[in-house]
């Protein structure tokens, strides 16, 4: 294969800019609905087979995302109504902020024809132990989303919460966000190296995939990815603050596309159900479900 | 300088915990009685505000002064405030970026929302200056700055009518809830932390109950009869916030703010809880104060001087969760933290009034 392993950002940048055109598109769903297609995607070298991204965020399925079934947002493509978002977590990258609502909702609509997205992206400071997950109760009776797409983790962790507080906490939020019909997705916290050896960091995000799996909700795995991307551009050039920032900048730009593609080779997975109630992913409206432990 | 007194008494004691808790995950953030009721420090602060306002702005007789000296007071009370904001949040910010650059660690960058600011620097700039953009836990002082801004319309409203002050304030606290009228955050999507739509209503509660308490006995005698109510609104908080029982914003009649428990909004529920503290344990300053001696001094000291103490505060509750990030935390950290952080909030206070000693008595020589 002719993939360049050596990331060159110039051009590379301009072309993430570039439509996917359609070709690649149907390429993307073909390759998602053979069973376990992504899933269990072989970490081939250079993950030349997904072309929903662009070539300096490309990372074997494997270690991008987990999936999982998406009811409501199944639900409301196929009630041809615009699929709205809740965005949930800010990014530190120069320039990467403002564009993530944007970026998330332009590859959502590549990825899905036909399909409006609206976007609300909301910033959620505090821990998610102690009264952020609160707040984010707040935000979703405020915008009534299809579907939550949450990076958690960083502020326990920066807080030094304990990774089980963290867990239950995060476990009950997502337990209630779906009680009421609405889809989650996970993004667990940024790899970065000054954080690598850290135990506690490493078992928040382990708590995040943790809860991803137990709740059954998709997950990005950004720190897997980004780990990926880190070491793939061992080489790559320096940036004015440190090597760090610049792989931070390049997970956040990423990141809408990761996410975009997370959600759906996801819905390939998810069986068309109008009603939602009756999809097995979808827990029962009236009864609150209560976090397990 | 004024003797220790109850506000500035409770005043210090909202301020220490405002700072312990403002430290997430630290060891003694569990002792202090936010975690143990729907509303905390912030109610007590902004309600004491509210009181100061009227202590400030009337003689001890009850009548008040020149309507032109309490408008130019608060005036400059607002500015005094407003650069307080800007000051801090400019340090939090280079302490952030710096503590970033310093250990080589992005993750840093994205503390309490500040990515927002480095990522769009230009939008996020103005909205620093616009008070639209803050940082979490950073989110008072610019609900103090819009409350004092507005603070002269009820002062002056006051003076006709303390009803006729509480109705419109409260008239703007229901509107506000039924409608969900909030200030929004720029750059970024959102609202302020502090709905200070709502949040008003505490503040005119406070300086209309300072000037009933002035006028009359009626108000001491019907606080004494109510202590009960207030113990038994103090122990069913104290029920809710151990259980964690609480309404589902999703499950509530419309309207939802009536009902819920969020702290932006300063919702009923909340309010209710507050007063309840506020009629349980106001009494309880009488008794401590002659037994607690040097800690009541200590207390009244920061409550005397609250701006800088609690934007001093605001500063070293973020060093402090630097420290504890960097370190790992443990209880052994948290003590140092904490006990630093106490001493620091002492000596801002002592500062300030020995800087304000030593130019008044320069002045007179």
């Amino acid at each position: 294969m002719a993939q360049p392993h050596q990331v060159v950002p110039g051009p590379v940048v301009r072309r993430a800019r570039v439509p996917v055109p359609r070709w690649a598109l149907a390429a993307l769903i073909l390759g998602a609905s053979v069973p376990g297609a992504a899933a269990e995607q072989p970490a081939d070298t250079g993950a030349g087979d997904q072309p929903g991204l662009s070539q300096e965020c490309r990372v074997p399925g494997a270690q991008l995302y987990t999936m999982a079934k998406l009811g409501a947002v199944r639900t409301a493509l196929g009630e041809n109504r615009p699929l709205r978002i809740l965005a949930i977590g800010g990014s530190a990258a120069p320039g990467a902020s403002a564009s993530y609502p944007a970026k998330l909702e332009a590859a959502l609509e590549r990825a899905l024809p036909k399909t409006d997205v609206s976007i609300d992206h909301r910033g959620l400071p505090g821990e998610i132990a102690s009264g952020a997950a609160e707040r984010l109760r707040t935000m979703v009776a405020e915008a009534e989303p299809d579907l939550v797409v949450w990076q958690v983790g960083t502020h326990d962790a920066i807080a030094r919460v304990d990774a089980d507080a963290f867990a239950s906490a995060l476990s009950e939020a997502v337990a209630w966000i779906r009680s009421h019909g609405i889809d989650v997705v996970l993004v667990d916290p940024i790899y970065t190296a000054s954080m690598a050896a850290d135990v506690d960091y490493n078992r928040i995000v382990e708590a995040v995939r943790t809860v991803a799996a137990q709740q059954q909700v998709p997950l990005v795995r950004r720190y897997e990815a980004l780990h990926y991307l880190s070491s793939r551009s061992d080489k790559s050039e320096g940036h004015m603050l440190g090597r760090q920032f610049r792989l931070n900048d390049l997970g956040l730009r990423c990141m809408a596309e990761h996410v975009a593609l997370t959600i759906a080779t996801s819905l390939m997975r998810t069986d068309p159900a109008p009603d939602p109630k009756a999809a097995p992913g979808a827990p029962p409206l009236t009864e609150p479900q209560r976090a397990p432990g | 300088m004024r003797d220790p007194n109850a506000i500035d008494f409770w005043r210090g004691f909202a301020l220490v915990t405002i700072f312990v808790n403002h430290i997430p995950g630290n060891t003694f953030e569990r002792y202090t009685f936010s975690q143990y009721g729907i509303s905390d420090a912030a109610e007590l602060f902004v309600f004491l505000a509210g009181w100061s306002i009227g202590i400030a702005t009337r003689r001890r007789d009850g009548t008040p002064e020149p309507a032109g000296q309490s408008v130019v007071r608060l005036l400059a009370r607002t500015v005094e405030v407003y650069r307080a904001q800007l000051t801090v949040m400019l340090l939090a910010l280079a302490l952030i970026a710096g503590s970033a650059l310093l250990l080589d660690n992005p993750l840093i960058l994205e503390w309490h929302n500040a990515g927002g600011f480095f990522a769009d620097p230009i939008q996020s700039v103005c909205g620093m200056a616009l008070m639209t953009y803050q940082l979490g836990f950073f989110n008072i002082l610019p609900l103090y700055v819009v409350l004092i801004g507005i603070a002269p319309i009820f002062v002056l409203v006051g003076r006709v009518s303390l009803i006729a002050a509480l109705a419109l304030s409260g008239a703007i606290y229901l509107a506000s809830l039924v409608f969900e009228w909030n200030v929004p955050s720029w750059p970024g999507e959102g609202d302020w932390f502090f709905d200070p739509f709502c949040w008003q209503v505490l503040l005119v509660l406070g300086f209309v109950l300072q000037g009933w308490n002035l006028r009359s006995d009626t108000l001491r005698r019907w606080s004494r009869r109510l202590i009960p109510a207030g113990v038994v609104i103090v122990i069913l908080g104290i029920a809710l916030a151990v259980t964690g029982l609480r309404p589902d914003p999703l499950m509530v009649p419309e309207p939802r703010l009536l009902f819920t428990f969020e702290k932006t909004y300063l919702t009923p529920a909340r309010l209710l809880h507050f007063l309840g503290v506020l009629l349980a344990f106001a009494p309880l300053y009488a008794f401590l104060a002659p037994r607690i001696g040097g800690v009541g001094r200590y207390l009244s000291q920061l409550g005397r001087n609250s701006l800088a103490v609690f934007s001093m505060g605001s500063i070293l509750s973020l060093i402090g969760q630097l420290v504890r990030f960097q370190t790992g935390g443990g209880v052994l950290v948290d003590m140092l933290v904490a006990g630093s952080g106490l001493v620091g909030l002492g000596f801002t206070a002592w500062f300030v009034e020995w800087r304000s000693r030593t130019k008044s008595s320069r002045a007179r020589s």
